[in-house]
């Protein structure tokens, strides 16, 4: 039975469609995954969903009723409940107390009752504290039923989003981004629990992350948005062997440079650059070197243990799923964020927790996500800001002989240039600071393929003129062309380095890295079953969980699995032999 | 027990006996500080609910308080009821103009919703309290007199007996500062806390925010309001100057200064702001060590402003949060320490 029915939706934020009629439907009992890159419009359909944005067009019903015109509060109390990506839990509340609030909102209650603490009052509140005392306890959280939830590490703050959620009765929870900030076995964890909840709580859930593992791992559907779109959806194997979805994550390949055939690598990386005769792999002394890196926000550690090296004149490539810690890297290299632990070297020098302006004084640029530039400022304005770094006035006609576009647009205000050339205005003005290292992060976002492919040209530009480049980008095909090696992030940490040819042959690698390798493994569940062994016929299993005895329910999962028919199926068989 | 922890009650009434009976050997002046510093820790206590419960920011508390004078005042004066009809006058108009502001806050929030409250503490000012066309209400710009009231046949008027209302004020500052300390721990003082907290995550959980945020402001405003109303009975007349735009600033300053999230911030608060200008007006001249000085309500100002720079640094919680956190933290560390001793012996 359809619980959530999603049509047509249509969202607009200014001149950007965040959502194209999108409809998706999601049955009771089911976990649905929703996957996407960044900006395919996840957050702002759980938005509408939970009520906090409103469609442009569309409607959305739950349990047959429609949820037009119905406030977050109402939906909330028909069985609607959501985590954030954020942590939004009220932070200078207990975990008792944060269990409460939904809770209560379920009951009726009065202001003036609770102020007297009349008798009546207070035996609801004693049956509410119970009741959060026992979720708390599902989830393995009793330890800190008294903590404030603002003093508790992210890792467990993650689980009290979701005992909140749980606290509110649900029928559907929706689920963003929970595996955040979680490292491997964690995320192991969460997708157990997830699964646990959803066997004692009856719940459905829809689930947004960027961490495929999780994804693989507790959906039995998934929807693949793109650019506002739906791109694709079906069962997690069969998405992950999609083209179209595969390409959305790691960019087309370049149809000029055909798919590397095995054992003839080297030829295939002879990008335009490499006939100015630089060497194949740079060698010697580490420009940067970054040894043993963690760094975080507030009580979220997003990076730890990270090692990773950039030679004079090499462009290095990171690359991972989002979350995964790529800009939080680069911002702790940069200063912007203070490292907790680990050191950074640059030039030979030790840079661990210089601020931001002293450490691009010292020829790093950063170029952040969303280009740091000023939209107000004409072009020539920009580049001449480059001059705050070197201490002397700089020449903007040597950024021009570079990026002639720039020349035409120089007195332009930088907010009215198309995205591909801000980009180049970003470039040029760090490459006017006269750099020996640049880090640009997600170059490639928001923009058409061949101008990404013009930036990334640019990028060996100034890989010739000397300039070690580090760069982050969803886009990895495009950034494993121009690359000379490349890291691969994984929950928070570079898990493996290889140059960027081999990656280029071994695309299963990355694939494995943005859409989930961990199901792969021969150890893993078979997915058709999705390891949960009578995923198939939730309703009926539901049924069949009242009455029949566990040893024979089991002997039906194993039946199944032998068969490799679905355990519904066999149920049905069954019953209807009893019958008979 | 009705009215929460028994220990918690019988301190009230302690505190309560301890502070009714101490003006009584008073002079005059003080005795209406006295009275005075009571109707401004109402006036806190309106801040410790909007601002340290629910988060809300509001820069016109003083005119809540403004509004309840004046409708007692003019209860009193031209329809000639009790004293305590014009209470319950003045307690359910400020409610109402609190409920009334807090429409605006349904969509703002912060500097913005900062600077509306602000003009609404302004026009209340200019345009309401000092100017003509209200004097139905304002009883002109001489203000309402009142003279030979009584509170439920108990004499009360300024001149003869002050300590009289001064008493029944306190009693209910009491009685509201228990019940805001019981709405705290309660359902509904959560529900306000969640609010103050993440108001994406309380309005996604079932906390109605259109139905709780104009509560927390009528409450609010009430609660200034009862304070308020009982002015023109303490000073024998209302005007505008004690309700202007400047009196709103001071109480919020000195909300933060004290403890914005505590109830006893609010009678530290109170006596803070009544008797410290007062006193500095009275002893603040004279001569040190051959050079004359002259300290005049000025430096009250320039002392708050002084003050609430070094407990930002030094405070943060306020001068009630952090001193009560670090006794209740020697507390226990003196409970700890005496139980090992036995222990051992």
């Amino acid at each position: 039975m359809t619980m959530l029915r999603v049509r047509d939706i249509y969202v607009r934020f200014g001149g950007v469609v965040a959502l194209d009629r999108v409809s998706i439907d999601l049955n009771r009992g089911e976990i649905l995954g929703l996957i996407g890159p960044n900006g395919a419009g996840k957050t702002t359909l759980f938005n509408c969903i939970s009520g906090v944005v409103q469609p442009d067009a569309g409607r959305i019903f739950f349990d047959g009723r429609s949820l037009r015109r119905v406030p977050p509060h109402e939906r909330a109390r028909r069985g609607i409940a959501r985590t954030f990506q954020n942590l939004q839990l009220w932070k200078s509340m207990t975990l008792l107390e944060n269990l409460a609030v939904p809770m209560d909102a379920l009951g009726r209650r009065s202001t003036i009752a609770d102020a007297l603490g009349n008798p009546l009052s207070r035996f609801a509140e004693r049956a509410t504290m119970e009741r959060a005392r026992a979720i708390l306890h599902v989830l393995d959280l009793d330890a800190h039923a008294n903590s404030l939830a603002g003093d508790l590490p992210a890792g467990i703050q993650r689980r009290v989003e979701i005992a909140r959620a749980l606290a509110m009765r649900p029928k559907l929870i929706l689920l963003d981004e929970p595996a955040a900030g979680l490292d491997a076995g964690e995320t192991k964890r969460l997708a157990d629990l997830l699964n646990a909840v959803r066997e004692r709580f009856h719940v459905s859930m829809l689930l947004v992350d960027h961490d495929m593992s999780l994804v693989m791992r507790v959906c039995d559907y998934m929807y693949v948005l793109d650019f506002g779109k739906i791109l694709a959806q079906g069962r997690p194997a069969e998405i992950r062997s999609d083209r179209k979805v595969i390409a959305a994550y790691l960019g087309e390949p370049n149809p000029e440079l055909p798919a590397a055939p095995d054992g003839a690598v080297q030829p295939v990386i002879t990008s335009a650059d490499r006939k100015d005769g630089t060497p194949a792999l740079p060698t010697g002394a580490p420009l940067l070197g970054v040894k043993g890196l963690a760094a975080g926000y507030g009580a979220l550690e997003v990076i730890r243990d990270v090692n990773l090296v950039v030679r004079p004149a090499e462009i290095v490539a990171c690359i991972g799923a989002n979350g995964a810690g790529k800009t939080t890297t680069l911002r702790a290299i940069s200063g912007i964020v203070k490292p907790r632990a680990g050191r950074v070297f640059f030039g030979g020098r030790d840079i661990t927790g210089r601020t931001p302006e002293r450490i691009a004084g010292m020829g790093l640029a950063h170029i952040p996500e969303g280009r740091g530039l000023f939209p107000r400022m004409s072009v020539e304005d920009t580049l001449l800001l480059a001059s705050d770094n070197t201490g002397q006035r700089v020449d903007p006609s040597v950024a021009y002989e570079v990026f002639p576009r720039l020349k035409q647009r120089r007195w332009q205000a930088v907010g009215t240039l198309s995205g591909g050339e801000q980009q180049m205005v970003a470039l040029a003005r760090a490459l006017l600071a006269r750099p020996r290292l640049v880090m640009v992060d997600e170059m490639s976002q928001g923009l058409a393929p061949t101008i990404v492919r013009q930036l990334f040209e640019m990028l060996s530009v100034l890989r010739s003129k000397g300039i070690a480049v580090l760069l982050v980008e969803q886009f990895v095909e495009s950034a494993l062309e121009v690359a000379d090696r490349a890291y691969i992030f994984e929950h928070g940490t570079a898990g493996h380095e290889a140059p960027a040819a081999e990656l280029r042959a071994d695309r299963k690698l990355i694939s494995g890295s943005y859409l989930g390798s961990a199901v792969d493994e021969p150890a893993a569940i078979p997915s058709e079953a999705n390891g949960n062994g009578h995923r198939v016929d939730v309703e009926l299993m539901e049924v069949l969980s009242l009455k029949v005895p566990p040893s024979v329910k089991r002997a039906i999962e194993e039946r199944a699995t032998r068969e490799g028919r679905s355990a519904g199926a066999i149920a049905l068989e069954l019953l209807e032999g009893v019958k008979h | 027990m009705i009215l929460g922890h028994p220990v918690r009650l019988a301190v009230a009434v302690a505190a309560f006996l301890m502070l009714a009976l101490i003006p009584a050997g008073f002079d005059v002046g003080l005795k209406f500080d006295a009275a005075l510093s009571v109707v401004w820790a109402f006036g806190i206590l309106s801040i410790v609910l909007l601002t340290g419960y629910v988060g809300q920011v509001s820069l016109c508390q003083a005119t809540f308080a403004g509004v309840g004078a004046y409708a007692a005042g003019m209860m009193f004066n031209t329809f000639h009821a009790g004293y305590v009809v014009g209470i319950v006058v003045g307690v359910v108009a400020a409610f109402a103009l609190g409920v009334l502001v807090g429409l605006p806050a349904l969509r703002l929030r912060g500097i913005t919703l900062a600077i509306v409250t602000l003009a609404i503490a302004l026009v209340f000012d200019k345009y309401v309290f000092q100017d003509h066309i209200f004097d139905w209400f304002s009883g002109g710009s001489g203000g309402w007199r009142v003279d030979g009231a009584n509170l439920l046949g108990l004499p009360a008027d300024s001149s003869s007996h002050l300590l009289a209302g001064y008493e029944v004020l306190l009693a209910l500052f009491v009685l509201v500062a228990l019940l805001m300390v019981n709405l705290h721990q309660s359902g509904a003082g959560r529900r306000f806390r969640a609010i103050r907290d993440s108001e994406l995550a309380a309005s996604t959980m079932g906390v109605n925010l259109t139905r709780y945020k104009l509560l927390a402001f009528g409450l609010s405003a009430g609660i200034a309001g009862l304070g308020g109303s009982f002015y023109p009975l303490i000073a024998g007349s209302v005007s505008p100057q004690p309700f202007w735009v400047f009196t709103s600033l001071q109480l919020s300053a000195i909300a933060v200064l004290m403890g914005v999230r505590y109830v006893p911030a609010a009678a530290l608060g109170g006596f803070f702001m009544a008797f410290v200008p007062d006193i500095l007006t009275r002893y603040g001249h004279g001569t040190f060590m051959g050079h004359s000085y002259d300290i005049s309500y000025d430096w009250f100002s320039l002392a708050l402003g002084a003050l609430l720079i070094v407990q930002l640094i030094l405070l943060p919680d306020g001068v009630w949060g952090d001193l009560h956190g670090h006794v209740a933290k020697a507390m226990a560390a003196v409970r700890v320490h005496t139980q090992r001793r036995v222990r051992v012996a």
